[in-house]
């Protein structure tokens, strides 16, 4: 009677333990064949959580009006003893680093940054080189912020290298060309005297890349959203191995992580959620391989958990184009007001080109996904432009040297349009669905409001 | 199995939705006010006592007689009906956006539109829905009365022999149909329009889960005009208002009253289309139709002789083809 108990608790606890496993991830098991080194489990993507905080770290310095030297130590640089700009601790919400060494050292954002051309800025530039040029410009204002061509370069920096270092990284290389079979195989170490093989390495990147807590699966897109607040209120679900501090590696959610979060919790769509459990299953998939080379068909699945996740990752992006869309449309809306009253329109100005610099930023990143958008991408750049239209009715056109040009564009009431266009096209391109700041959204509620007329009511 | 269980319980929504929903004519409410309007109409009027007022109004052989008993049966089978049609009708969102694109794409907002304030564009916005609201159903009626083909429906509103607020419920589906048609045009183009001018300042303002002066006009008793009561507002307003009185005549057997006061609410669209009759406190009349059989309360008989009529009106020189405007003709 004993021993039946004894097996059935054992059982459970196996079953419960293997269930937390699965939820979570982390520690998984070491299958690199003869391996001689201390290390427990195979994960790791401490280098990619490295670059989001050096994002992270860009982001708060050109904001506060940094030099030049001092972003490009972040941005390009890859000295050691770089303090973490942001996130740093809180009241009610303590991280546990504070060096970028402490996370992985030698990192640096411009090395991944994609080196394709990019259509929707002028001057042929490769994402790379535009992410330079913007970094260099940005240091020439103040904040960030150049109110002639109407460039928001914290925005357009941050936003563009979400897409260009990240995403690009993520969907285009490590989910795409290295998981061809000759690439990183699994029956070898990623590297000489490495814990985890090719494959399971090339996986974690792309996973570290999208910016997800470890445990997600256990958190709601709520809880994932006030963590990337930092909101105190998100700490106790931050911190899930309870030392109380949260680890930036491993519990802090970043970039389209956590604007998947945003998307989702307000309930129509589960991105968040969606690409963690595939990352998870394709990772369980790989260490079930116990460090053989993959079959074809072990490859075959694993490619279509990489197809769920650089679809939902696509959309991601695509909500935020639709989003913020809608930011700049009601901006627009209030300029004109603002204009037609002959008031001050400073505010509502840096408002629209803060908006309009997030906007454009997302726009990018769509084309660094290792997908042609064809006429899609077309439409995009052709609506949005390569700024915002600004109140005299100009826009930027071109880039001569490295000066943006700027020439007469369409009106602003005109270019107010081209914001529902771009809603339309997130539509019916990408099929967004959570479309945060809709502008149509009020055609919607009148008609609930106004109700059925299925009861055939006479006269 | 289980989209049947699913379908019946949606029935049983719809249904219940008549009588707790502020959007719909016979919401509990609006009955309750039109019986207090009632009585306190007939002590004053006719001088009865409270209980008297009250015997009257509730008569067994108004509200079980054969005319009233089709009637509910109409008002069960037809949310069953409409329920299954709903996903065939017309889309008001579908309207609305398109409209709303197609304006953005050939025009552009007039500038004046951003110094409306949001409880004006409210105010403009829900003001016109039902002015305009109002208009179309007075058109679509007098339509069903001149056109034959659409007259063999509305027959069947027009065969109630005694009048309870749920008349107004006796309707054959594929007039109903037509009704969501119309409320679907009207109000996807107003919201189109209205959002296209002034954007996300444009609310409904609401009353009672209705258009404030469609919750208004319910609660004024609306419910009198399919009821026993001819009570009638005097000749200045009703050039304005349509009354309980006057929509009795619309119902009265007699044919000089046919094809008189079309209107739902206000009496503007039948004055301008000469087709206004004063009501009168005293009127006593008789409603139904001339030409009814006496089988014509059967729900079988209601629902498929429009069909057979309808169909004949496309067949030349059949009897029974003309239209209720075209028999007035005649008859003159």
């Amino acid at each position: 009677m004993n021993k039946t108990l004894l097996s059935i608790v054992v059982a459970t606890s196996i079953a419960l333990s293997a269930q937390t496993h699965a939820a979570v991830y982390a520690n998984f098991p070491i299958t690199v064949k003869n391996y001689t080194g201390d290390k427990t489990h195979s994960e790791s993507f401490a280098g990619q959580m490295a670059r989001h905080n050096l994002h992270n770290s860009v982001k708060k310095l050109i904001s506060k009006g940094a030099g030049l030297e001092q972003t490009s130590d972040y941005f390009s640089g890859k000295l050691a003893g770089r303090a973490i700009i942001d996130p740093v601790s809180k009241d009610g919400f303590p991280v546990l680093q504070t060096q970028i060494d402490e996370l992985s050292g030698g990192k640096n954002l411009s090395g991944k940054a994609y080196k394709g051309l990019i259509t929707g800025m002028p001057g042929g530039l490769t994402g790379a080189e535009l992410l330079a040029l913007m970094v260099d410009k940005a240091a020439q204002t103040e904040s960030g912020f150049d109110p002639l061509t109407g460039y928001d370069y914290t925005q357009l920096i941050s936003k563009f290298t979400m897409g260009a270092v990240f995403y690009n990284q993520a969907v285009d290389v490590y989910l795409d060309e290295k998981l061809a079979a000759d690439t990183k195989p699994n029956s070898e170490a990623y590297k000489d005297g490495a814990a985890y093989t090719g494959k399971e390495h090339v996986w974690d990147e792309a996973f570290g890349y999208f910016g997800a807590p470890a445990h997600t699966l256990e958190l709601t897109a709520e809880d994932v959203y006030l963590i990337a607040k930092q909101s105190p209120k998100g700490f106790s679900k931050a911190d899930y191995n309870g030392d109380g501090k949260v680890s930036l590696i491993t519990e802090m959610a970043y970039a389209h992580a956590y604007y998947a979060a945003g998307f989702d919790k307000g309930g129509k769509t589960q991105y968040l959620h969606t690409i963690v459990q595939a990352f998870l299953d394709g990772r369980n998939l790989i260490s079930s391989a116990n460090g053989e080379a993959l079959t074809d068909a072990q490859r075959s699945e694993l490619i279509d958990y990489a197809k769920v996740i650089k679809v939902q990752w696509q959309r991601i992006i695509a909500e935020a184009v639709f989003k913020y869309a809608g930011s700049v449309y009601g901006d627009i809306e209030k300029l004109e007001t603002i204009i037609e009253a002959n008031g001050d329109a400073g505010k509502a100005y840096r408002s629209y080109v803060k908006h309009w610099g997030e906007l454009k930023g997302f726009a990018l990143a769509l084309e660094v996904g290792g997908v042609n958008l064809g006429e899609t991408g077309v439409k995009l750049n052709r609506l949005l432009g390569y700024s915002p239209v600004l109140l005299g009715n100009t826009q930027v056109v071109a880039l001569v040297g490295d000066e943006f040009v700027q020439s007469s564009s369409v009106s602003l009431a005109e270019y107010r349009v081209h914001m529902i266009k771009l809603q339309k096209l997130m539509i019916d391109a990408f099929g967004v669905e959570a479309r945060s700041k809709d502008v149509t959204a009020n055609l919607a509620e009148l008609v609930d409001a106004l109700g059925d007329a299925l009861a055939a009511e006479n006269d | 199995m289980e989209w049947l269980l699913s379908f019946i319980q949606s029935w049983f929504t719809e249904l219940t939705g008549l009588v707790s929903q502020g959007s719909k004519r016979v919401f509990v409410g609006y009955l309750l006010s039109a019986a207090i309007i009632a009585v306190v109409w007939l002590m004053w009027q006719r001088r009865v006592k409270f209980l008297s007022a009250l015997g009257w109004l509730f008569q067994r052989n108004l509200w079980w007689s054969s005319s009233s008993r089709s009637d509910y049966q109409l008002m069960v089978l037809n949310q069953a009906v409409m329920l299954l049609l709903s996903p065939l009708l017309l889309s008001k969102l579908a309207l609305a956006t398109a409209l709303f694109y197609g304006l953005n794409d050939w025009i552009t907002r007039p500038l004046w539109s951003l110094e409306i304030s949001v409880f004006w564009a409210s105010v403009i916005f829900t003001s016109c829905l039902f002015v305009v609201d109002d208009a179309s159903r007075y058109y679509l009626h007098r339509l069903m009365h001149r056109w034959p083909a659409l007259w063999a429906f509305h027959r069947v509103h027009h065969t109630a022999q005694s009048l309870t607020p749920f008349t107004v419920l006796r309707t054959h589906p594929i007039e109903g149909v037509l009704f969501g048609l119309r409320n679907a045009i009207v109000q996807g183009l107003m919201i189109g329009l209205f959002v296209f001018l002034l954007g996300d300042r444009v609310t409904l303002l609401s009353l009672l889960g209705a258009n404030v002066f469609t919750a208004v006009f319910n609660l004024l008793g609306a419910n009198l005009r399919h009821s026993p009561v001819p009570m009638s507002y005097g000749k200045v307003l009703e050039s304005w208002l349509i009354s309980p009185a006057q929509h009795q005549i619309h119902h009265s057997q007699a044919s000089q009253h046919w094809d008189r006061n079309f209107g739902v609410v206000m009496a503007v669209w039948d004055r301008l289309g000469n087709t206004l009759e004063y009501g009168s406190n005293t009127q006593q009349l008789i409603y139904g139709l001339p030409d009814q059989t006496p089988n014509e309360h059967q729900l079988v008989i209601l629902y498929w002789q429009p069909f057979k009529n309808c169909w004949r009106c496309f067949q030349r020189n059949k009897p029974g083809t003309l239209s209720r405007t075209q028999q007035n003709r005649h008859n003159k």
